[in-house]
């Protein structure tokens, strides 16, 4: 069905270094993808494997994993939950017309037509012929063991959501015929791509059109698909998905606070916090097409009842769905994103304080991409503790134990300064002035710039190059689904050119990522001399 | 199972007469050699199970001074009193580093669990080289039963497991008591103990389905870059486990007379805090024990916490790993106070385990002793992240074929040669094992009956 498909594969020779990724769909891309595919009515059952972040990103710890057997266990008895309510007796007409009367006898047209249809938007490519051929061939088997083609058909769609390529992203490359030797990704894998950066979702049937008609090989008509993706009302899903990955914000599944010490902390008010945050991104750069130095001094944000409890301010109670627009006044403590509650709570391995170590950690790692080294081992830390004195009150008075011991030093210099700086917010993002009866003192010190407090903490991080740089590598890797490494540092140094040029708008950015030959898998490398076709 | 012995299944199937396929009696692995019985006749399978608490233990509180049998009990291992005669203690055997980096809260663990030093990773997570011991362990002896091996812990989060195939994917954890027990009970539970046995023919609609999937591996595998092959290969291998997990369900199950389907467990709540985690513990650990006496699954992992362990005691504001870095000694206690309370807790409740075990009577033993279980710490003294003289457990004899009961010291040789023993008492033709320095060659041989 899909000529030359799987011929261009070359042999292990080139040591991995071919743009292809093979990377697992996580849970809601896959919810996303049933819902695109066969509606929203569709519920999607069962756990998910867990996920994992590596090398900064979600998105590139999904390209190191695999599935157990009992992540198997799941995807089995959810393909098979999936499709019995797709070829249901209600759903089954709108699904398969040509199956909407339940049948004894297996029709071939019809099993063939579902299959490609359907096969074409769970592979984000159309079915080979093997693979059209097994799935009719196995729905013909279950028609027949069962009595009826429905069941036939279900059977075969489980087949087809249990398959790796739809679990996966499973990309293949070509040769580049505009580059004698070169390679390049092919045109469905370059499709899946660009709706995943853009979209968090599979390509949708135009895309794919656009792939068979060699669409996105050439400059003018990507442009025109990427610029459609992006006025789609899922952009900002995609926008919501990246910012998710960068910050890191899996971390709010179970996040839980001491309700002891946090009388105020619930599950939901987690939700709204991560709620709010995302609100404020969308709003600043996708809506107001603001620039992105500027999320971390925004005074704009969104509010419901529940954070107008943690923030202490009033609340609009008409508003749309329990939210409205807010304007932090002159001299709330809050400014910029980093103030806000989500940042503020989002750390899972501290429930019953704040942890400026942490905090300080995330800045360096989510917003600088400078990874902070893990801790030493074997370092005597009794040596730096003072056993007659355990009176210490404050974060910063117990982390000065980090600066007297120089195997701790080094590390500790990175974090604490910045998240010590955040103390006038506890663990779950409350302001306060004093910690344990003691006065809090939040001086830092950023790049040799001193400071008092998260307010001039966040100014010196918008004027900071590390911080527009930072986001312009992650698009890329979140896209690529891999590190950067040496060999794009042009690219991303023009890119981060570029970006400012732009005015610092996440649109242009991704816009920019999308179209990169670097994105389409444009490589010099050359194609082994010989290498026996897949088919 | 075969292509072909599916298609005839099929072919049984449309003539409207459930067939039964009897796949061969994966019981190679008999208690001792291989004698035991049940009452019933039905011979009794051997166990394997992991135990994981984190953040190690006070050295001079825990390592017993006498070896041998009879070894004296320091305060923190006091709990396990009640089953001395059964657990093996091991001292001086080491995660040997030989130049690679002490990943702090990861290479200790998988030095014991993976027989190799890990090269990325720390607190709690990460990479590893090879597969750790219950994998190998659940290939060896795990195929012929619903669930090849069963994992389980206990503060609300399922990455929190040390079960791993080679590279980054843990096999995730079931966390909640409720879930694990409609898996376990739910549909496609078979009680064996049932007089009469009707295969469910739908099953073997399902194996159809994984057997159609598998043969899209090998164009995928020439498709697919050379780096990612092994994750691809790892795919198609746990395809077909569940291929084999519903071959087991589609036969009639041997009798066992300590299997007793238990009451559904009620909602609990989730979470680090001690008394969570705790009784989270208690209520898995008696669903996987009875999953054992049910020949629902020969391998099981339960962990009690991560490896940078925040277990938390309610209302509490510093978790258990900070306690070890940050809390002060206690100059006339010795140790650290608050620290010192999750470890001895810790033994207690893999006491718990023990007891829950024995109580489970079979043949003329209890579980307990026909079954292995490895109960380790991914460090020593977490307080400086040490990896020499792990604190590690193996309680039981594996139906005698283990010399139970006894103090064992390594003198510093690589902590890897317990994983070997174990492989080898349970019969599996290993004659090394582990990576590098862990390289293991000689087993224990005081432990071998």
């Amino acid at each position: 069905m899909v000529p030359g498909r799987g011929e261009a594969a070359p042999a292990a020779s080139e040591q991995g270094l071919r743009p292809v990724g093979f990377r697992r769909l996580n849970e809601a891309q896959y919810i996303r993808s049933i819902e695109q595919i066969f509606g929203a009515e569709i519920t999607v059952p069962g756990r998910f494997d867990p996920t994992r972040r590596e090398d900064g990103l979600m998105a590139i710890g999904a390209g190191r994993v695999t599935v157990s057997s009992s992540g198997i266990e799941q995807y089995e008895l959810r393909a098979r939950e999936i499709s019995a309510q797709v070829l249901s007796d209600s759903h089954r007409a709108a699904m398969a017309a040509c199956a909407a009367k339940d049948s004894i006898t297996f029709d071939q047209t019809c099993a063939a037509g579902f299959f490609s249809r359907y096969g074409r938007m769970l592979y984000r490519r159309p079915l080979t012929d093997k693979e059209l051929a097994a799935t009719v061939g196995l729905a013909q088997a279950a028609t027949a063991a069962s009595g009826s083609f429905a069941r036939g058909l279900e059977t075969g769609l489980s087949r087809l959501l249990l398959s790796p390529h739809f679990i996966f992203r499973v990309e293949t490359d070509e040769i580049d015929p505009a580059r004698g030797g070169g390679r390049r990704l092919d045109s469905y894998s370059l499709a899946t791509r660009l709706s995943f950066l853009l979209w968090d979702a599979p390509p949708d049937a135009a895309l794919l059109d656009a792939a068979a008609a060699g669409d996105l090989h050439n400059t003018a008509k990507l442009g025109r698909q990427v610029d459609r993706l992006m006025a789609d009302a899922r952009f900002e899903q995609g926008v919501r998905a990246f910012f998710s990955d960068m910050l890191g914000y899996e971390q709010f599944q179970g996040l839980s606070k001491d309700q002891a010490i946090f009388p105020k902390f619930s599950s939901q008010m987690a939700k709204d916090a991560q709620e709010q945050s995302l609100r404020t991104i969308v709003d600043h750069l996708v809506t107001r097409k603001g620039d992105y130095r500027d999320l971390f001094t925004t005074k704009r944000t969104f509010m419901n009842r529940n954070l107008g409890a943690l923030y202490k301010v009033p609340v609009d109670p008409g508003a749309m769905e329990g939210w409205s627009p807010y304007v932090f006044g002159p001299k709330d403590p809050r400014a910029g994103f980093l103030t806000l509650a989500a940042f503020l709570m989002l750390d899972p391995t501290h429930e019953g304080r704040s942890s400026p170590t942490i905090r300080g950690k995330s800045v360096r790692e989510f917003l600088l991409c400078q990874p902070v080294p893990q801790p030493p081992p074997n370092v005597d830390f009794a040596a730096a503790e003072d056993v007659h004195n355990p009176l210490r009150r404050t974060a910063r008075q117990r982390l000065e134990i980090h600066g007297e011991n120089p195997a701790c030093a080094g590390c500790h210099a990175l974090t604490d300064p910045i998240g010590l700086s955040m103390e006038n917010y506890d663990a779950f993002g409350e302001f306060r002035t004093h910690e344990n009866q003691a006065l809090i003192d939040a001086s830092g010190t950023f790049d040799d710039k001193p400071y008092n407090g998260l307010l001039e903490l966040s100014k010196l991080l918008r004027d900071s190059p590390e911080v527009p740089r930072c986001l312009v590598r992650r698009t890329f890797e979140y896209g690529m689904g891999r590190p950067t490494g040496p060999a794009d540092a042009a690219w991303l140094d023009a890119a981060t050119a570029s970006f400012g040029q732009d005015g610092f708008r996440l649109a242009a950015l991704l816009r920019r990522v999308a179209t990169s030959p670097a994105f389409a898998g444009v490589t010099d490398i050359p194609a082994p001399a010989s290498r026996v076709a897949a088919k | 199972m075969s292509d072909w012995t599916r298609r005839n299944l099929l072919r049984g199937m449309m003539r409207g007469s459930a067939v039964v396929v009897g796949l061969p009696l994966l019981d190679l692995f008999l208690d001792g050699n291989g004698e035991a019985m049940a009452a019933t006749g039905a011979p009794i399978p051997t166990r394997f199970g992991t135990w994981f608490w984190g953040c190690g233990v006070n050295a001079a509180r825990w390592f017993p001074s006498k070896l041998g049998r009879d070894y004296d009990l320091k305060d923190e291992l006091k709990p396990i009193a009640p089953f001395r005669d059964k657990v093996s203690v091991f001292s001086n055997f080491n995660c040997t580093l030989d130049g690679k980096p002490n990943l702090v809260h990861w290479s200790g663990i998988m030095a014991t669990l993976a027989g190799c030093a890990p090269m990325k990773g720390g607190v709690g997570g990460g990479s590893t080289d090879l597969p750790t011991l219950d994998c190998l362990i659940s290939d060896a002896i795990g195929k012929g039963t619903r669930f090849q091996s069963l994992e389980a812990a206990c503060t609300g989060d399922p990455s929190v497991s040390y079960s791993m195939r080679a590279g980054s994917t843990v096999n995730p954890s079931e966390v909640d008591p409720v879930n694990l027990y409609r898996r376990l009970f739910g549909a496609g539970f078979q009680d064996p103990n049932k007089a009469d046995f009707t295969p469910d023919p739908k099953i073997m609609l399902r194996q159809s389905v994984l057997s159609s999937v598998k043969e899209e591996r090998d164009d995928l595998l020439r498709a697919i870059g050379s780096a990612d092959r092994q994750r691809v290969d790892q795919y198609f291998t746990s395809v077909r486990q569940v291929e084999q997990q519903l071959g087991a369900m589609l036969e009639k199950p041997a009798p066992a007379d300590a299997c007793q389907v238990l009451a559904e467990p009620g909602k609990v709540a989730l979470g680090p805090t001690w008394e969570s985690a705790v009784n989270t513990h208690d209520l898995l650990a008696r669903l996987l024990v009875m999953a054992l006496a049910c020949n629902q699954t020969r391998v099981f992992n339960l962990a009690l916490s991560t490896a940078g362990s925040n277990l938390r005691r309610t209302g509490e504001a510093v978790a258990l790993h900070e306690l070890t870095h940050e809390e002060a000694v206690d100059e006339k206690l010795g140790y650290q106070p608050k620290a010192t309370f999750f470890i001895e807790r810790s033994m207690e409740t893999f006491a718990t385990m023990l007891k829950l075990m024995d109580e489970v009577k079979e043949g003329d033993g209890t579980l307990l002793d026909h079954s292995l279980v490895l109960g380790t710490s991914e460090s020593n003294f977490a307080k400086i992240h040490s990896v020499d003289s792990l604190p590690i457990l193996v309680a039981g004899s594996a139906g005698g074929a283990w010399k139970q009961g006894q103090h064992i010291s390594g003198n510093g040789e690589p902590c890897s040669r317990i994983g070997l023993t174990i492989q080898q008492v349970l019969g599996m033709p290993v004659t090394a094992w582990g990576d590098g320095a862990l390289r293991a060659t000689r087993p224990i041989s005081e432990v071998i009956a």
